[in-house]
């Protein structure tokens, strides 16, 4: 009886649905991000523009959902019931946990013919970055690293602003809190707005902390081995210092750290590149200050900046097989966006597709070109399936910062606590 | 009992009473707070001072939680599937309390004892297989993958059951004297007797399953099929300083409900009350 | 009348169909497969392989499992006593009132229960906000600290409870309302004649004779507190050290984040007994204490 009642059911379904299918001539792609911050507005601008030079032909659907867990794990439990969208921005980081999940499809050799693009068109880093075992199963969109923003008016009169335009004290720990200090001391609320209440954001900054004195996450197989540890604790210790003696916005949250500094009283803000668009628009409507966007401090040894890659995805949906009209126009969908990412770079991201990148406008535009510098020194989540936004390493390690960076737990403890983490997985 | 303890009671009952009406205001005043912010320009919400009232009043948070967002489709999600499970849940309950209550059959006991039972099981236990369920019936992201869980009220049987066993037996003799069929006994006289508990249990039935959360945050991957309850927490389309956009979301997803309320306090009150098992 | 009999049992089956089938389908059939499952090492979807008790010795050692018992006890604790207290002191209040003030006052109180979890989330969030929530600008002027609510480890569970206690309230008031409007006046009248206190007229007549009510909505608390879920899962956006890990929370990061369906299954099956194992000792209990009426 049950399995006559599946049947019924499945038939019903399945009926509705095609009816419902055939009606349409025009192709619709299903497409889901994850872009709410300042960058969404771009790529709103971009889907429109392109839904407008495809009318009739091809339309894209677009849904923004919730960054990080929420947005994995919808995808990960729509591609195993075969309700997965059509296409999706994915991270670069976390390629392998997904082709390990099986739930990418490989962009093949005839789809990159389709698109036109090619290995040829993306630096070698960027190109490994969506490659698992030889194949490629993503299309690179951009990079993005985090910035220090900063709030012109602020910092010159606390007479921090050198006369370059640039905050003073770069190049050291010692310098960096002496401007810190500076800026408390002129009468600035929070000399730094820092995300100290999303452990997820702070991987970033804690990660580049990390990278400065050369640690990584994993050697070979091993989790935070030999002396990585103590580099992450080193980094935790930086960030609780900062709260301790005032120096940064505590229990902050993402959407209140960009309100802190666009409203004055943060003078400056670690935060991705995407938030670029919200200040020059604001600046355009004349509600912002004078601003600028810089490398990340040296705090340690040398430059380092954590990055991350927005790819385009195609996810393997269970049971479902692809029209071919269907994969052509996600295809064009791909290849249009890349190429258009012209756009996409006003959204302060640096686009992976090199012909943009080596244009003239791209090299012209600011503040991109000022921050431009460190895309020598970026590192990237090492390449495992346990890495990645919302991975295993990621999750556990986010979840002992916040109160680390608020003072209630200390460095050492976390590390510790972190290191037990990844076994309880 | 002299005047003086008299006098000292009615002082105490005069505190006691206007503590209680105090403390009223401050419980609710979340609610105005929500309300009011939304009313706010986005500059004005995050003024560093509080302001009960806005400076500049403004629905334009409204009209583009209605114009530009998915909010109206995911009324009518809330309200189909509401409604379904409403419908679905009191008219099986009932036909099955009946039965229980008023009628000979095989197993009727043990039926009783399994919704009995099933009474004290925690739904939330049976998630996984919930999806899995839905998933394999292919009913993710549709109305009836939304309602098929949500249909297991054991408790509506349960009252049902207990208003019909306090009807006198004479009803039934003398229908049944008069040769009235089986089907008409029950739709013409046991049905019309208990329109009250039937509108009361549809009323709480109604505002559970709108107000249900975990089963269709897990039984939706689409935007568009979404509940109210479950979207307007799940989808990120504002930008930059969002608190009165997404406090007027909040104000429209729990509107009917309130409003629902306020319209039928008595009865929802009744609906409550009964479905805990107490005499109201 | 056999014929009639028959024909009753035929009706009486029809009647119950509807129900036994959906009974059946959603709550019968998933349970026997939650207890097979939880055997296996399936993921969400799709089939696993035997492991016998693996799932479940696994659970006994796992520390995040250990951490979920906990901290839902913790929300038990914080919520069912304190809750069904400050419902009890509200619907004694209310009850002392009458007519549209009494109405209207009820209505204040009630109010919350009724909304979306998602609503209260987004209100609380909103006015506890670190930085712009009006409770923190009330927290200035009273020159306190401010307190980052729901981002340090020692206000999490408490104003999660908090605002628990608040959103669900209005459900426990009704039910003290109702008991103590079935509280027969002349009792008090009496109470009066001999001299009795308002402390006295409480402890001797109006708590014993609404034991019974009371011992109801402790018990309905316990049960829907040990399910939580909703409250904690929204209001851990960006993260928490596991000092929001509790039961169904941990079942849902194993199914639907890890996809570990069988892992999943063995802890739901614990949840289940336990939550079989407090209803049924809970009902002993209130029995042996006496005064429960039905």
């Amino acid at each position: 009886m049950m399995a006559n009642w599946y049947r019924l059911t499945k038939a019903l379904v399945l009926a509705t649905g095609l009816m419902t299918s055939a009606a349409h001539a025009e192709e619709t792609v299903v497409w889901w991000d994850f872009l709410a911050g300042g960058d969404g507005v771009r790529m709103k601008q971009l889907i429109s523009d392109f839904n407008a030079a495809h009318q009739g032909e091809i339309k894209i659907d677009a849904t923004t959902l919730e960054w990080g867990t929420p947005f994995y794990s919808k995808v990960q439990t729509s591609a195993a019931v075969g309700e997965a969208p059509d296409v999706m921005t994915y991270h670069a980081s976390r390629i392998p946990l997904a082709v390990r999940q099986g739930i990418l499809q490989e962009i093949t050799s005839q789809d990159w013919n389709t698109m036109g693009l090619g290995k040829d068109d993306y630096a070698a880093a960027t190109w490994d970055a969506v490659t698992v075992d030889g194949k490629q199963y993503a299309v690179p969109l951009d990079t993005h690293p985090i910035v220090l923003y900063y709030n012109k008016d602020l910092l010159a009169k606390a007479g921090v602003l050198g006369d370059d335009g640039k905050p003073k004290g770069m190049d050291s720990r010692e310098g960096f809190e002496a401007t810190l200090q500076a800026l408390k001391d002129s009468g600035v609320k929070f000399p730094l707005g820092s995300v100290t209440a999303d452990g997820n954001f702070m991987f970033r900054t804690i990660y580049s902390l990390m990278g400065q004195q050369d640690g990584e996450l994993m050697t070979g197989d091993e989790f935070l081995a030999g002396d990585n540890a103590e580099k992450l604790q080193n980094a935790l210790s930086v960030l609780q210092d900062w709260t301790k003696n005032g120096l940064q916005s505590t229990y902050t949250d993402y959407p209140a750290t960009v309100a802190l500094f666009t409203s004055g009283e943060a003078a400056m803000m670690i935060n991705g590149v995407w938030e670029v668009p919200t200040m020059t628009d604001l600046q355009k409507e004349g509600k912002l200050f004078e601003w600028g966007a810089v490398e990340l401090p040296v705090i340690f040894d040398h430059p380092s900046t954590y990055a991350d890659s927005h790819t385009f995805a195609i996810p393997a949906n269970k049971g479902e097989e692809m029209t071919a009209e269907k994969r052509a126009a996600v295809l064009e969908v791909i290849s249009w966006i890349s190429k258009n990412s012209l756009l996409w770079a006003t959204a302060g991201h640096i686009p992976a597709y090199a012909p943009v990148t080596a244009s003239a406008d791209y090299k012209a535009m600011e503040p991109n070109a000022t921050y431009s510098s460190l895309t020598s020194n970026m590192i990237f989540d090492p390449k495992t399936p346990l890495a990645g936004i919302a991975g295993p390493i990621f999750d556990v390690m986010s979840t002992y910062f916040v109160p680390t960076l608020n003072g209630e737990m200390e460095p050492a403890e976390a590390v510790e606590e972190i290191k037990l983490g990844l076994e309880d997985l | 009992m002299n005047a003086q303890t008299a006098r000292r009671l009615n002082l105490a009952g005069l505190f006691i009473t206007l503590f209680t009406v105090v403390a009223a205001t401050l419980w609710a005043f979340p609610l105005y707070w929500g309300v009011v912010s939304s009313l706010k320009p986005e500059d004005e919400v995050v003024r560093p001072y509080i302001e009960l009232w806005p400076d500049t009043l403004t629905f334009s948070h409204y009209i583009f939680a209605l114009t530009e967002t998915e909010i109206g489709r995911w009324y009518l999600n809330s309200i189909v599937t509401a409604l379904s499970v409403t419908v679905l849940t009191v008219s099986s309950s009932l036909l099955c309390g009946y039965a229980i209550s008023q009628l000979k059959f095989p197993f009727r006991n043990l039926l009783w004892w399994l919704i009995l039972a099933s009474f004290m099981v925690p739904m939330q236990t049976l998630i996984v297989n919930h999806f899995e369920l839905v998933a394999n019936l292919g009913l993710i992201n549709t109305w009836a993958g939304i309602v098929l869980p949500q249909l297991i009220h054991p408790v509506i049987i349960i009252v049902y059951k207990q208003f019909f066993d306090g009807v006198p037996k004479d009803f039934r003799e003398a229908a049944v004297m008069d040769n009235a069929s089986e089907w008409r006994i029950l739709t013409r006289v046991y049905i019309p007797m208990n329109w009250g508990v039937t509108t009361a249990l549809c009323i709480v039935c109604f505002i559970w399953s709108w107000n249900s959360f975990l089963w269709p945050f897990l039984a939706v991957t689409r935007t568009d099929m979404m509940t109210i309850t479950v979207g307007i927490t799940q989808v990120n389309d504002a930008f930059g300083v969002y608190y009165a956009r997404e406090l007027s979301a909040a104000v429209l997803a729990g509107l009917p409900v309130a409003l629902a309320y306020l319209i039928f306090q008595r009865r929802v009150t009744e609906a409550i009350t009964l479905s805990a098992g107490i005499k109201g | 009348m056999l014929r009639n009999r028959r024909s009753e049992t035929m009706f009486a089956l029809a009647l119950v169909a509807p129900f036994v089938a959906i009974y059946g389908l959603v709550f019968i059939y998933p349970t026997i497969k939650l207890f097979m499952i939880s055997l296996t090492d399936a993921p969400l979807i799709g089939e696993g392989s035997y492991v016998g008790l693996a799932n479940y010795t696994r659970l006994a050692s796992d520390r995040r499992f250990e951490t979920a018992l906990w901290n839902t006890g913790y929300f038990v604790l914080l919520t069912v006593i304190p809750g069904t207290f400050v419902a009890y002191a509200i619907a004694l209040g209310v009850n002392r009132l009458s007519g549209r003030m009494q109405a209207a006052v009820l209505a204040l109180f009630f109010l919350p229960y009724i909304l979306p979890v998602s609503v209260v989330y987004l209100i609380w969030d909103w006015t506890l906000n670190f930085q712009f929530g009006i409770a923190m600008y009330v927290f200035d002027l009273l020159d306190i600290q401010r307190i980052p609510v729901f981002k340090s480890t020692l206000w999490f569970m408490p104003a999660v409870g908090l605002i628990t206690i608040w959103w669900t309230a209005g459900f426990s008031i009704l039910l003290f309302l109702a008991g103590l409007r079935s509280i027969p006046g002349e009792i008090y009248e009496a109470a009066a004649l001999d001299n009795a206190g308002r402390w006295a007229t409480f402890s001797r007549i109006t708590w014993p004779l609404m034991w019974p009510v009371t011992a109801l909505v402790l018990t309905i608390q316990l049960i829907s507190q040990l399910k939580i879920f909703d409250q904690v899962y929204l209001f851990s956006t960006g993260g928490r050290p596991n000092d929001n890990l509790v039961l169904v929370y941990y079942i849902f990061l194993r199914a639907f984040q890890s996809d570990q369906g069988g892992r999943a299954a063995a802890a739901a099956v614990v949840l289940f007994f336990i939550v079989i194992i407090v209803s049924v000792l809970n009902f002993q209990l209130t029995r042996l204490s006496g005064g429960r009426s039905r």
